[in-house]
């Protein structure tokens, strides 16, 4: 079981609703919150953030709406939040101040593999209104240390400005999430905080603080229905990732298709000393490294003369990040065992996609797609990244009446390879002008079938 | 002479037909009585099949309706007597029972016709004389089944009834090629592999599967749940007896049934009504070749995927409905040859046509046919790799090597280690394996060392591949 990543949809808003009309709990009284100057400073960055975005799910362009947090980083606008909360995806993005004012936003970049994002209150809205908002500081998440006091500031199903109190529970958990953020890959790259100050739906994106107000994680999942297992980005990861997105509005990482194993019980086997290496369980297909001739069982002793040790699981993430931090296009040096015999191999770094291609909806057809991206390929064994894949069809609509079905790959349009999503909506813009039918080439489950889109 | 003869002849087919119609009048009040003496007698071809699938951990007990075909006592089941992926060499204590008996007769498993998937036992010799072959119902000039005549078969019950036999009748409702002509009746007429007669007693089909029925579930959770119900016990389809009769012969050479033509396409398609259009196909059906399979008869003949076969040997694929049964029709016209046969398909590629002449191949081993072996220590059975395999796993031959995990015993080292069924093992502590017997010899060495406390595998699962640590202590 994964936990779950806490932005609030509209469903929680009922449940909300409800629950809250029906139950008052007793206020329990206990020592004060820290109520330093930095601390109150820290709650004056602390912000609501309503998106409405788009989604592709039903054979159709439609919009949800949801809630999170995020805290403001620097006087010019800044807020840091969570990738899921606040996506590409986005169309409208609203910050409500800690004055209670909204004001509107907008998307500078996200990073789903530390589920971060970053985006900018619009100034000059601010400007005009007059509107006044702290900002926050980062601790070092480094430091922190396994029962030390922290505090979850955001909004808890909706309730803005909602303080909860708990300790480090754990401050290098290891848990990786190949579809965590709304599909797309979560986690390989760090670890998390764990804490048990209380977080619930809506509190992602906001701020786990120490009791001097400073920012030591990025508040992003929990166990729903467990007692107060909850999840963080530690400070030192987003201050870098902060840094990526404010400079190039994304972060770019090198990848090499090693699926890494921990070594933990088997260093008998491999007749290696204790804390030495990284087991390399599987190789991907196509892959830098599986073009290089590295296979699974494999052990990884050295990335360009640095040696690793990948014994436990949380010790993998670094080990990854310190390929993905590698320049795209550089070799890198792999110092390997295989069986007896030591190897020193070159591997030539390839930019990380996510298995998530662009989606798209062509209302027409009635039909919903998603590009099919190399990691998509590669993970269903296809012969290249041809395609999109069907996300829904609308009953009724010419997909629908081809015989399209959700999850079928569309190679071909009138025997034209898709090989981007341009292609298919070039193809649909003629259909728009001048409807006519086409003929469709998909895939379903390797099996190829043919069908006619009328208009 | 020529003026008077068309007079006689309608003199004579009004006298044949006044008593036609006496004798059916006379008859009449008999046809009760004499329906239950025909019953009586065709009971006689119809026997339970009783045998066990020798398992890793269990048997499994299996009975199913047969039908004995000649004098020597020979017995074809359906298809779906035994599932596709059990050994042959796991089928085990054929008996054969006659209904209305407890009496068991042994019987041994001939094998699977892959034409019509009838698997042939043959009982023994004791039996023979109180048996009477399906064929002593055959009435050569009998018309075939219109709609609406009454059709009527065999119900056989369990065990623990002595196979009581029971009567079931009912209408013809509809006749379609499936593509092998087959009518399916107004309701359930009799147990799935069973003769089926006329009024007159006329044998006019042998009973198929039943088809699934749909039907809405009701229940206090659940307001009008659509459900698919197949009957198991009863049938409303029938295969017509020309149909049936004449391939009552072909009687496997062995178990496997080899020799088995083989095509190598793999994921026929077939292409709707709009798509035929569309490509200018009119009145006919149309195939989409998926894949065509390495080293396979149909890759040496030209066969490329996205292909669309549309005729065969000249002739254009039949329009069939559903539009699936147009692949069954492609994979009988396959089966009904012999390896070594030519078969010339003609194809759609890029707008053109071409003729390509197949020679039809052997097939190579199927899973009916692997080798097996089960290492109870270790908890799991290793089967041999088969050309199936190298498919599912989407490797080239040039890289085909190793085992596959064919069954896991639950909570044993091998399922506490994370194995699976239908991993492909491709080491064994660290050592490459080549063969079958290579991962035989080396697991058999691991379960035998008493003292072994460990063994590691490297397997690989839809492409990924992982190193399983088995702790056996």
């Amino acid at each position: 079981m994964k936990p779950s990543t806490l932005n609030e949809s509209p469903a929680w808003s009922i449940i909300r609703a409800v629950v809250g009309a029906l139950i008052v709990l007793p206020a329990v009284v206990s020592a004060p919150a820290a109520m330093s100057g930095d601390f109150n400073r820290l709650l004056g960055a602390v912000v609501r953030i309503d998106v409405r975005e788009v989604t592709f799910e039903a054979g159709a362009r439609r919009f949800v709406a949801g809630v999170g947090s995020g805290v403001i980083l620097s006087p010019d606008g800044l807020v840091l939040t969570n990738a899921h909360v606040a996506s590409p995806h986005a169309v409208e993005i609203s910050i409500t101040l800690p004055s209670l004012e909204r004001v509107g936003a907008r998307l500078l970049g996200w990073d789903h593999w530390t589920d971060l994002a970053l985006i900018r209150l619009d100034l000059d809205e601010v400007k005009r209104r007059g509107l006044a908002f702290q900002h926050a500081a980062f601790g070092d998440s480094d430091a922190l240390y396994v029962g030390e006091t922290v505090y979850a500031v955001g909004t808890p199903y909706g309730l803005t400005r909602t303080v909860t109190r708990g300790i480090i529970s754990n401050n290098r958990r290891y848990f990786e999430d190949s579809g965590g953020v709304r599909g797309y890959e979560t986690g390989a790259f760090n670890t998390w905080l764990q804490t048990d100050a209380a977080i619930n739906p809506g509190n992602s994106g906001g701020p786990l603080v120490t009791e001097d107000g400073r920012v030591v994680g990025i508040n992003a999942r929990g166990y729903v229905g467990a007692d107060n297992l909850g999840f963080a980005i530690p400070a030192n990861v987003a201050r870098r990732i902060v840094d990526g997105l404010l400079a190039h509005g994304s972060i770019t990482r090198s990848y090499i298709g090693l699926v890494p194993g921990t070594l933990q019980d088997l260093e008998h086997f491999y007749a290696l000393a204790l804390n030495t290496g990284m087991l390399i369980n599987s190789v991907e297909l196509g892959s830098p490294a599986a073009r290089a001739g590295l296979h699974g069982g494999d052990i990884l002793l050295a990335i360009n003369g640095q040696k690793v040790d990948g014994r436990f699981p949380e010790q993998l993430p670094p080990i990854q990040n310190l390929i993905a931090s590698l320049p795209v296009g550089s070799v890198v040096r792999l110092s390997l065992r295989r069986g007896g015999q030591a190897m020193e191999i070159p591997v030539v770094t390839e930019k990380l996609e996510s298995r998530m291609g662009e989606e798209w909806a062509f209302d027409k057809w009635g039909l919903s797609v998603r590009k099919v991206s190399r990691a998509f390929a590669r993970e269903n064994q296809l012969d290249d990244d041809t395609g999109v894949i069907v996300l829904g069809v609308q009953s009724g609509f010419p997909a629908a009446v081809a015989g399209i079905a959700a999850g079928d790959i569309i190679t071909k349009v009138n025997r034209q390879a898709l090989a981007d999503l341009e292609t298919l909506k070039r193809i649909y813009q003629e259909f728009e002008a001048k409807p006519d039918s086409l003929l469709v080439e998909a895939l379903r489950d390797r099996r190829v079938s043919l069908y006619v889109l009328k208009p | 002479m020529n003026q008077l003869f068309p007079v006689i002849q309608g003199h004579v087919a009004k006298l044949v037909r006044v008593w036609l119609l006496v004798a059916a009048c006379a008859l009449l009040p008999l046809r009760a009585a004499d329906l239950s003496d025909l019953f009586a007698e065709r009971i006689k071809s119809c026997v339970t099949v009783e045998f066990l699938i020798e398992n890793e951990l269990d048997r499994q007990p299996v009975a199913v309706p047969g039908v004995c075909v000649d004098a020597n006592g020979t017995i074809i089941l359906p298809a779906s007597a035994i599932n596709a992926r059990v050994s042959i060499r796991r089928l085990k204590d054929f008996k054969v029972y006659r209904p209305n008996s407890a009496t068991a007769y042994r019987a041994e498993y001939l094998g699977q016709d892959a034409l019509t998937g009838w698997h042939f036992v043959r009982a023994e010799e004791k039996l023979h004389p109180e048996l009477v072959p399906l064929t002593a119902w055959a009435r050569p000039g009998t018309p075939p089944v219109r709609l609406a005549d009454e059709v009527w078969s065999i119900g056989l019950r369990g065990k623990d009834e002595d196979f009581h036999p029971y009567f079931l009748m009912s209408r013809v409702g509809l006749i379609e090629p499936m593509p092998q002509p087959t009518a399916i009746a107004a309701s359930e007429i009799g147990g799935p592999g069973l003769p089926v007669f006329n009024r007159d007693g006329a044998l006019v089909g042998l009973t198929l599967n039943s088809f699934g029925q749909n039907f809405l579930l009701f229940s206090r959770q659940e307001r009008g749940q659509p459900v698919v119900l197949v009957n198991v016990e009863e049938s409303s389809v029938f295969l017509l007896a020309d149909e049936v009769l004449s391939y009552l012969g072909r009687i496997p050479e062995n178990a496997a049934g080899r020799p088995l033509p083989w095509l190598g396409a793999f994921g026929l398609e077939p292409v709707d009504p709009e798509v035929a259009r569309f490509l200018k196909l009119e009145n006919q059906s149309a195939l989409v070749v998926s894949e065509v399979l390495e080293g396979s008869p149909a890759e040496k003949a030209g066969l490329k995927g996205h292909d669309i076969i549309v005729a065969l040997e000249d002739k254009p694929l039949p329009r069939l409905k559903p539009d699936q049964v147009v692949a069954t029709y492609v994979e009988r016209e396959v089966e009904r040859r012999r390896p070594g046969d030519d078969l010339t398909l003609t194809v759609l590629r890029d707008n053109q046509r071409l003729d390509l002449k197949v020679t039809l191949g052997d097939e190579p081993k199927i899973l009916r046919e692997a080798d097996r072996r089960y290492f109870e220590r270790l908890g799991l059975t290793v089967r041999e790799f088969l050309y199936g395999d190298g498919i599912a796993h989407r490797v080239k031959r040039a890289e085909q090597a190793g085992v596959i995990v064919d069954f896991v015993k639950a909570n044993s080292p091998a399922a506490m280690g994370g194995l699976e069924p239908d991993d492909w093992v491709r080491e064994i502590d660290g050592r490459e394996i080549k063969t079958y017997a290579e991962a035989v010899a080396a697991l058999a060495a691991i379960e035998a060392d008493k003292d072994r406390s460990e063994f590691v595998l490297l397997t690989s699962r839809g492409g990924e591949t992982a190193v399983r640590r088995v702790k056996l202590k």
